[in-house]
């Protein structure tokens, strides 16, 4: 039978198994003159759980085993004895074999394959049996030992929160995996990397064109320089430039002067800006920003400029940043204390020296830290600068000229061929590693700073 | 401190009335640029949004010209028998149609005739063979959409030749146009005129399937155990950083990551709403997890201790009142989260999504496209009946994270409590 049947099977055995149990234990409930302490249910689940998990478990390993164990059986075979060698033929003339037995093929490369396609059929088929078997001695077996404990006295509820217990605690394991996963996947393929290429050649040098790299020496033609200078570039310096003063002023306005009806309304539109898909910002950073600061650039005199500008992705993703600083400005002029504030008013000062005098400084740590988040966001930021930077990798700090940014390269690295070995795949990993650690920290000084003033005045 | 005082000082003094002059020109100054600053972001929105608007309008909308054609000459071999049912399709397909279409064309329009209709004209006149066998006996009137450079040209930024054309045909009174139907029914194709959406939108659905299946269950149970059993040591504080930070990733990331695991390692499918959906919900449950330790904690403990005190167990407690009570808000962070998924472009590309992918997909496994990544890649193309296809995708997209965060806010609204 095959995995999904035999899934079924389980499942179903494992609903008898809960339906009966509630039914017996409703029976004795009914009987017996003791205090019973678990409900009916909490038996069933009991003896359903006993029924159905260790089949799974098994089933779990066997799907990932028995494809070798067929493979076995097949090689003692008298017909196997024509196999060629162990290499890439010997494994095409197997999985072609085992797709027709499976009925997954129709046609045959190789003759030999047709004369295997029996000696599967029939392995499989015996493979299948066994499980089979062992499925329901495990399920008939793990339930009726549970179905043997199910007496008056037997705490079932105990024993089923524990287990509740150990699936909300492998819940949030995955957050942990997820991480070392990620971690480990990147310094696995950047380590790869950084056995043909010297870490120092990536991380110092200054010129970037991995679509010509000299097998003889990787390194000359993957100095990153370029990049992490684009995307300090455009994310921190343009996209900054347009996303706190705009961010800033939209929040001191919003929560120091704005009527509330005002407040109330413009808050939530700032906010759309943030919900936006990026894929969108790209679109329209492409289509009509970019042109357009074309069409500035050679109205101011500069003939040569990018249609492919650092400036126009920095000033859409400065934009798409503004909501971002504007919260958290928001934030953290809340929690200056109004005391402060009073005092500066009664003192005589006009609300925007109080602003800029008193309570600025007193949420500036908030406010750096709001805007350290901002940044690692826009160095992350990939679709904007895909769409709307340039490919070409320069050391340039001339807006109007086209720059590139690591998560744009690592776009275009990825995609086109798809061979994990060369230097080119590998060297995307590389950058992802540098964009990791870098936002990582800027994460952690961020939260740290925000954390800490808010102490301060609690 | 200590200075005297002069005569500045004193209230009244004109040089006192000039320094007030001049701090209150200061403060109306700064309240002005706060003002301007919300108003030019929200006029940003505002050109985003209509420039969007106004070019996709267009994509829905397509341009027909009107063409006789005569099927009863073209004498083509179709039994009207085949024609119903499944077969029809195939029956049709070999049938010399277009040939039929092609030669109404030339006849109607001179040599290049041909040129000026859609690919997908004949398909047209299938369909209406199909409702109707009875034309193949006579002479129709059809009305069949433009080829993409007269459609882009009616709409009146084509080049200006054809212009010409369009201006011609319409002074014979030949041009309309009606609702583009296909855009919503089809998937992609290598012709503007002929693409659709449906195939992206359907990708996006399985995706979203799979990203809700696993990110819900398990961001609402790690949510659970971080607020109601986590004890307080090095294990639990690592989760909570973790949790944190992974909502912090950079979404490329996590295309990273599920190049490398869910494609290197084991081996699962290119370009699949599975593996999609698998890498968005790594990126979802964070969210999750934190919208939902919220909703959590803003349950009152009294409630958890009435359960306990009537002799409930822990388990009961947290399944029976605390998950209830909490629900509307892990569901609004859930939608919000899941409206932020249907937008990500980034981690879809790496996991291959960027094919060209001519049919909707079946199940989990089939090759797909999502919206977002349907927008990029139409972005890409050079030809001009792209633009107005790509803006009238990004407007389906819109509606959809539109009605997301509606949804989101209803709930809110409605099923807030005041404890």
């Amino acid at each position: 039978m095959s995995g999904v049947i035999l899934l079924i099977l389980i499942l179903g055995l494992g609903i008898i198994a809960w339906a009966s149990t509630r039914m017996r234990a409703l029976g004795f409930r009914r009987r017996s003159s003791t205090r019973v302490s678990s409900l009916p249910h909490h038996h069933g689940w009991y003896v359903a759980l006993w029924t159905a998990v260790p089949p799974m478990i098994f089933l779990a390993i066997w799907s990932a085993t028995s494809p070798a164990l067929v493979t076995d059986m097949v090689l003692h075979v008298p017909a196997a004895v024509q196999l060629p060698a162990p290499g890439f033929e010997r494994a095409a003339i197997l999985s072609e074999a085992r797709a027709l037995a499976a009925g997954r093929a129709h046609g045959a490369f190789h003759a030999l394959s047709r004369t295997l396609a029996p000696a599967y059929d029939r392995a499989q088929t015996r493979i299948d049996w066994i499980a089979t078997a062992i499925v329901l001695l495990l399920a008939l077996a793990g339930g009726a030992y549970a179905y043997l404990r199910v007496k008056p006295g037997f705490s079932a509820r105990t024993r089923i929160e524990r287990v509740v217990l150990g699936l909300l605690l492998a819940a949030s394991l995955i957050a942990i995996l997820t991480t070392a996963g990620i971690v480990a996947s990147l310094l696995y393929e950047a380590g790869r990397f950084f056995s043909v290429v010297p870490i120092t050649d990536f991380l110092f040098g200054t010129h970037w064109s991995p679509q010509v790299i000299d097998p003889r020496d990787p390194g000359a033609s993957l100095g990153a320089v370029p990049l992490f200078w684009g995307t300090f570039f455009i994310g921190a310096v343009i996209a900054m430039a347009v996303a706190i003063p705009f961010g800033l002023m939209s929040a001191i306005y919003l929560t120091q002067y704005a009527a509330p009806r005002v407040r109330r309304i413009m808050k939530p539109v700032l906010e759309v800006l943030a919900g936006i898909p990026t894929v969108v910002y790209g679109y329209f950073a492409a289509l009509t920003v970019a042109p357009a600061v074309r069409q500035f650039a050679v109205a101011i005199g500069i003939d040569w400029a990018s249609s492919e500008s650092a400036l126009a992705a920095g000033l859409v993703m400065g934009v798409m940043i503004i909501p971002f600083v504007s919260s958290m400005a928001d934030d953290s002029l809340a929690a200056v204390p109004s005391s402060m504030r009073d005092g500066s008013l009664a003192m005589g000062a006009t609300p925007s020296e109080t602003i800029t005098r008193v309570m600025l400084p007193a949420a500036l740590p908030g406010v750096v830290g709001g805007v350290l988040l901002a940044v690692s966001r826009a160095i992350g930021e990939t679709m904007i600068v895909v769409m709307a930077a340039s490919g070409v990798a320069t050391l340039t700090a001339n807006p109007f000229a086209s720059t590139t940014t690591v998560t744009r390269q690592i776009v275009d690295l990825l995609t086109g061929e798809a061979e994990f070995d060369s230097p080119k795949t590998l060297a995307a990993f590389a950058l992802g590693l540098t964009l990791f650690v870098i936002t990582l920290l800027l994460n952690i000084v961020a939260l740290s700073v925000v954390k800490r003033y808010r102490e301060s005045y609690e | 401190m200590n200075r005297p005082p002069s005569s500045a000082d004193r209230w009244g003094s004109p040089a006192m009335a000039r320094r007030l002059r001049r701090r209150y020109a200061a403060e109306r100054r700064f309240r002005r640029i706060g003002a301007a600053a919300v108003a030019l972001s929200a006029a940003f929105l505002a050109f985003l949004l209509i420039t969007m608007i106004a070019q996709g309008f267009r994509g829905f909308t397509e341009t027909r010209v009107a063409l006789p054609i005569d099927l009863a000459a073209a004498e083509l071999p179709i039994e009207p028998a085949r024609l119903k049912g499944r077969g029809a399709d195939l029956a049709l397909a070999g049938a010399g149609l277009e040939d039929a279409v092609d030669r109404a064309a030339t006849n109607a329009f001179g040599s290049d005739g041909i040129d000026l209709l859609s690919p997908g004209a004949w398909i047209v006149v299938r369909d209406a063979v199909k409702a109707d066998p009875s034309l193949l006996r006579r002479t129709t009137d059809f009305s069949l959409p433009v080829a993409s450079v007269y459609d882009v040209a009616a709409k009146g930024e084509g080049m200006p030749e054809a212009e010409r054309v369009v201006a011609r045909l319409r002074a014979r009174g030949l041009v309309s146009t009606g609702w583009n139907i296909g855009f919503l029914r089809d998937a992609d194709a290598t012709d503007p005129t002929r693409v659709g959406i449906w195939g992206a939108a359907k990708g996006s659905l399985l995706t979203m399937l799979v990203t809700l299946a696993l990110a819900f269950p398990i961001g609402v149970l790690a949510a659970l155990y971080l607020e109601e059993y986590a004890p307080k040591n090095r294990w639990t504080d690592m989760i909570e950083v973790s949790i944190n930070n992974l909502a912090a990733v950079p979404s490329i990331i996590f295309g990273l990551l599920g190049l490398a695991v869910f494609l290197g390692s084991f081996g699962l499918p290119r370009s699949a709403p599975l593996v999609g959906g698998l890498t968005l919900a790594l990126m979802t449950m964070p969210v999750i997890v934190i919208a939902g330790r919220n909703a959590i904690k803003a349950v009152p403990p009294s409630i958890r201790d009435a359960a306990l005190a009537v002799g409930a167990s822990r388990v009961q407690v947290i399944f029976h009142h605390v998950l209830p009570l909490a629900l509307p808000g892990i569901l609004t962070g859930t939608i919000i989260g899941m409206a932020r998924a249907l937008g990500e472009t980034a981690p879809l590309l790496m996991i291959g999504m960027r094919a060209f992918i001519a049919a909707p997909p079946h199940g989990l496994t089939d090759p797909a496209t999502v919206l977002p990544v349907q927008i990029f890649l139409w972005s890409d193309q050079v030809d001009r009946g792209f633009v107005e296809k790509t803006s009238a995708a990004i407007i389906v997209l819109l509606v959809f994270l539109l009605a997301m965060n509606g949804l989101a806010i209803y709930l809110r609204n409605r099923f807030e409590t005041r404890w």
